[in-house]
């Protein structure tokens, strides 16, 4: 655990497992044309943006094929509602917050918590396909285990830099309770790593 | 665990990758779901325009069978007739010549309506007044989509369906005038 928890931003750079720095130059234009139902300008804006949200979607749902479907139900539903992005926040915040809706929505309808488990299990190899390497993997899987609001807690704040209040607002909880999530997280994902034989 | 060691979880958290590319392209089952027609959040507004013209049509011609024998007392009319300038969405103008027409039978509706039986004239008013709000909502609908056709469309039709029935109440009167003189 203590090696896990010291590793460095050198060892495990999110430049090694991210998409190179793209241009966002075009991007006011390409969302102004798609909202004029430019599908083109909207694919560019796919292009852009898919990394960012199929990561959201993969390290909420814990899946592959349900971060997958999340992803294509964003980007449609982010076309569906292009009109009421006003430009307020930055469009790859405005998609998170689709992305997050679209996570929690399907999780609520299809209330199979149990079968995502089985999947995830199952589903282990395509954890490579995230990019974490090493002991920083245990920890994504750690985190895959977690209960579905803990997980999701977890990530938005601590992952993904999200603070409590808009991380509550983006789940529609209370910020107290994003708080209690997180602590609730911390403790478990300790005690799973200590049973991996990780050393706190 | 300490304070530390929650420092320590957060930093390894924020190591994990946070762009992750899928194994394969997305895109395809997304273009193919966007390029079906969109569904537009104002197609409830559309269905209600479209059966309330049908309905102002039918109910029309309902007033004028029972009143072209009808001959009114004079009253006034109602406050919320008054019209707003014909508008169309945010980019568009109707025409002079509509305008001028409009302009015209609006002036002479007063006088027209009280020609009217009580009956006639609340059905008159009521028709005008469902068709005033088609117009005010399909021009919300529009400054939102204001190259939305089918809206353009829409909202013609309910100036039109507007003009039909001033021009119907003017002619129900005259009708009623010249009855009386013989």
């Amino acid at each position: 655990m203590e090696a896990l928890l010291t590793a460095t931003s050198s060892d495990y750079s999110r430049e090694m497992v991210s998409a190179p720095p793209k241009s966002v130059a075009g991007e006011e234009v390409w969302i102004g044309q798609a909202q004029r139902s430019d599908a083109r300008a909207f694919e560019a804006l796919y292009r852009l943006h898919v990394d960012k949200v199929y990561g959201l979607c993969l390290r909420m749902t814990g899946n592959v094929s349900e971060a997958e479907d999340c992803t294509q139900e964003t980007f449609i539903q982010a076309w569906n509602k292009m009109l009421k992005f006003r430009g307020d926040s930055a469009f790859s915040t405005w998609l998170h917050r689709i992305a997050v809706n679209t996570v929690l929505g399907r999780i609520r309808k299809s209330k199979r918590e149990q079968d995502r488990i089985q999947a995830v299990n199952d589903a282990q190899p395509a954890r490579v396909a995230t990019g974490d390497t090493g002991e920083l993997r245990d920890l994504a899987e750690a985190v895959d285990r977690l209960p579905e609001r803990a997980r999701h807690v977890f990530v938005l704040h601590a992952v993904y830099g999200y603070s409590h209040d808009e991380a509550a607002e983006m789940m529609g909880i209370a910020a107290g309770t994003s708080k209690a999530q997180l602590h609730r997280a911390r403790r478990l994902l300790v005690q799973q790593l200590e049973e991996q034989g990780f050393e706190a | 665990m300490t304070e530390k060691f929650d420092d320590k979880l957060d930093r390894a958290a924020r190591e994990l990758a946070t762009e992750i590319s899928p194994k394969r392209d997305l895109w395809p089952g997304i273009a193919e779901a966007i390029a079906t027609p969109k569904r537009s959040r104002w197609t409830p507004i559309l269905a209600q325009a479209a059966a309330i013209v049908l309905l102002v049509g039918t109910s029309s011609a309902v007033t004028y069978i029972a009143t072209k024998d009808s001959n009114g007392p004079i009253v006034s009319v109602a406050p919320e007739l008054v019209f707003e300038q014909a508008a169309f969405g945010g980019n568009y103008h109707l025409g002079p010549g509509f305008q001028d027409a409009r302009n015209s039978l609006r002036d002479d509706l007063d006088v027209e309506l009280a020609r009217l039986s009580d009956e006639a004239r609340e059905d008159v008013q009521a028709n005008l007044a469902l068709i005033h709000q088609v117009i005010i909502d399909i021009n919300v609908a529009l400054e939102q989509e204001p190259d939305n056709v089918l809206l353009q469309q829409k909202l013609l039709r309910a100036y039109r369906e507007e003009l039909s029935l001033l021009r119907r109440v003017g002619g129900l009167t005259r009708n009623v005038m010249r009855r009386n003189d013989i």
